[in-house]
């Protein structure tokens, strides 16, 4: 037996609870299946074993938690990576680049990483805490973006019922191509930049 | 220069190792698509309860409890891990016996043909 299925047995057993602390725990980077949670949820209210409304509030919340407690760690944890990389060439530059970054792109970062691309959510958490994003404006694109991924990954869980674990096998392959098609849109941004005779200057400069 | 040329070149082949990865996740997922729509039937996991697994082979529980000799219960949300210990035997028994007690009550009552998914001759 797995830890998938151990959560999972847990799940079916003693709901809400169990649904709360996994998700909770996830968001803030431990990886564990909650792709997998949601999407059984989603099956376990079909089955008229939870209920709809209190299964999307209580894993909103735990992931909103999450999610807070990876921020918090980001800007009162993270002040002494921050420190060192200050201190280092320009430090100070890049770190100002950062924020500047973040503030720019925050927002959406933050909420498409919640539902869409979520392998990059707690690595966002952490990065808006160092950069010291807003936090009310981290909270509330935070809250929107979760209770988004709760509704669509236990709407899905609910409408394909019966197959749960084909189900989740797709959904999250598909989350690293959407991680991949951004990341390569990226890269062959910058390769095409390259490639353009005579403007290597301005290919140079790496915004993040 | 040459710090500017290396950069270059981990951008380029980092491009094409994600290029790469990305195309092994897309194949992934249509493969697992493809066989989504073959087999609707989901392999019985220890962490099912047989609610869900009479649900999934679209059966009536009462046939999954007598196989296992025990009585029919409203909301049972006993992982399967959990009746084997209860029947104190392994859940990969305990997952065999519903399986021969599915494909038992599958021969006697053979569900209807889907018109989407023709079988296949190998």
């Amino acid at each position: 037996m797995n830890i998938t299925d151990h959560l999972l047995g847990a799940l079916s057993q003693y709901g809400l609870p169990v649904l709360f602390g996994v998700i909770a725990i996830a968001t803030v980077g431990i990886p564990l299946p909650i792709s997998m949670m949601l999407v059984a949820a989603g099956s376990f209210v079909e089955l008229g074993e939870m209920k709809l409304w209190q299964v999307i509030v209580v894993a909103s919340a735990g992931a909103v938690l999450g999610d807070q407690i990876g921020y918090a760690l980001g800007r009162w944890g993270g002040h002494r990576v921050v420190a060192r990389i200050k201190r280092r060439r320009n430090g100070a530059a890049k770190i100002a680049q950062a924020e500047a970054f973040a503030k720019r792109w925050g927002a959406a970062g933050i909420f498409f990483t919640r539902w869409l691309i979520t392998p990059l959510g707690p690595w966002l958490n952490l990065t808006s805490g160092m950069a010291r994003y807003p936090w009310t404006r981290f909270f509330l694109w935070d809250l929107l973006g979760e209770v988004l991924w709760v509704v669509l990954y236990v709407m899905l869980g609910k409408i394909f019922s019966d197959r749960v674990q084909a189900l989740v096998e797709i959904l999250g392959n598909l989350a690293w191509v959407i991680v991949g098609l951004i990341a390569a849109v990226i890269l062959g941004w910058k390769v095409l930049k390259y490639l353009q005779p005579g403007d290597s200057v301005k290919g140079r400069k790496i915004a993040t | 220069m040459t710090h500017n040329g290396r950069q270059k070149w981990i951008v380029v082949v980092a491009f094409t190792l994600v290029v790469l990865a990305t195309g092994v996740f897309a194949v992934r997922t249509v493969r697992r698509a493809i066989y989504w729509r073959l087999h609707r039937d989901e392999v019985i996991r220890p962490w099912m309860s047989i609610p869900y697994v009479a649900h999934s082979y679209r059966l009536p529980p009462p046939v999954l409890y007598q196989s296992l000799g025990i009585p029919p219960q409203p909301h049972d949300r006993r992982p399967l891990r959990q009746i084997a210990s209860e029947q104190n035997r392994s859940v990969d028994e305990l997952i065999s016996v519903l399986n021969d007690a599915i494909a038992r009550e599958r021969a006697a009552h053979p569900p209807n043909p889907r018109p989407s998914a023709p079988a296949r001759s190998l």
